[in-house]
């Protein structure tokens, strides 16, 4: 069993290429909701230890949205997307028609779009991947939470962090209307489904 | 309050006299503060999980069994006397309610309840605590005193 920090070159080129099609397949979702071009920079792969993933979100206390879905069966782990203030804006703008300046003021309607739309970039991902390895999941249906991003970041990696001492991150950032909005789809698969994938993939070495 | 140490994840630290130790965001995690009045020694360990169940137990502070005991020994290094030792604990909150998935809600629970467990194997006395519920912490621990912060999202501050 190899854990996400023994990845050699190959295999993580493989987890960027599953990254670069389901973050476009998330962002063909994503354009259709919003009625806007949505494009993609090109994806990167990150192996990083709790304290750096952290940091590399943009510090513990800062409020953020999170929605999250379990996945299991041939691929068991966690999907999160992470909904910063200026995606959470770009979603609401097109899909409600208003912008929100703090957390505090999300409504009941702006927490449903920011779900839904969660899930459909989650779920369009999770296919793509899918179909990609020729494997099977099922998803469970989002939940969502409002709080510290340091606590949302840290479910994924206690879920897994008796297996590992680091956290995969999957992702490219978007590009709507001109502007770079950051785009935190966190693919956290368990050890042995990340084994499993990389031999579907062919890439498995050893 | 001059010097803040700041407490990662499964990580540990200690402050003397006029110290602080502070870490953020605790959710399913739980941050322990272990206090000997006597010599203002004030440690505070943040784990992420109930039981060590690694063969090489080469991180022993990401779980609550292990980390407890090694913040002790580390306490009692420091001229720390086991009988003297107070604690403190607050996380362990269930950040996702997702139906259908039971392992992954209850985390935070079995963080409460081994803190608890391993607190009364090593005869600690647990003073106060804020534990459960849905929110995320940020944990201040003051070595002056051995007085603790809990500050939460959208909450009003708590002394403990």
């Amino acid at each position: 069993m190899k854990t996400y920090e023994e990845l050699n070159g190959l295999e993580l080129d493989a987890i960027r290429e599953i990254g670069s099609i389901g973050t476009g397949n998330a962002a063909t979702a994503l354009s259709s909701m919003l009625g806007k071009e949505v494009r993609i920079t090109i994806p990167e792969v990150r192996i990083m230890g709790y304290n750096e993933a952290i940091d590399w979100i943009g510090g513990p206390e800062v409020i953020t949205a999170g929605v999250l879905v379990n996945m299991s069966g041939e691929l068991n782990g966690i999907m999160l997307s992470v909904q910063q203030m200026e995606f959470v804006n770009m979603v609401l703008k097109h899909m409600v028609d208003r912008t929100v300046t703090c957390y505090e003021e999300l409504t009941e309607l702006d927490r449903s779009a920011l779900v839904e739309v969660g899930n459909i970039m989650i779920s369009t991902f999770i296919n793509a991947l899918c179909g990609l390895a020729d494997i099977s999941t099922r998803l469970t249906v989002p939940a969502f939470a409002v709080d510290m991003q340091g606590a949302i970041l840290t479910v994924p990696m206690a879920v897994f962090g008796g297996q590992s001492d680091y956290i995969m991150t999957v992702g490219a950032d978007f590009i709507c209307e001109g502007r770079q909005v950051p785009c935190r789809l966190l693919l956290s698969p368990d050890i042995r489904s990340l084994n499993f994938l990389l031999k579907k993939l062919g890439v498995l070495d050893g | 309050m001059d010097k803040r140490f700041v407490v990662g994840i499964a990580d540990m630290k200690m402050a003397r006299g006029d110290g602080a130790l502070i870490t953020y965001a605790l959710g399913s995690c739980i941050g322990v503060c272990l206090y000997e009045p006597r010599i203002r020694l004030a440690a505070l360990v943040h784990i992420m999980l109930p039981l060590n169940m690694e063969t090489n137990r080469k991180n022993p502070l990401k779980y609550a069994d292990t980390g407890i005991r090694e913040t002790l020994r580390k306490m009692e290094e420091q001229g720390a006397m086991r009988s003297q030792i107070v604690a403190k604990i607050a996380g362990g909150a269930k950040m996702f309610d997702v139906p259908g998935s039971g392992n992954l809600g209850n985390i935070g629970q079995r963080n409460i309840e081994s803190a608890h467990l391993v607190l009364r194997k090593e005869g600690i006395r647990l003073l106060r605590e804020d534990v459960g519920g849905n929110v995320a912490r940020t944990l201040l621990f003051d070595a002056q005193n051995g007085q603790a912060v809990v500050r939460s999202f959208g909450k009003p501050e708590l002394v403990l």
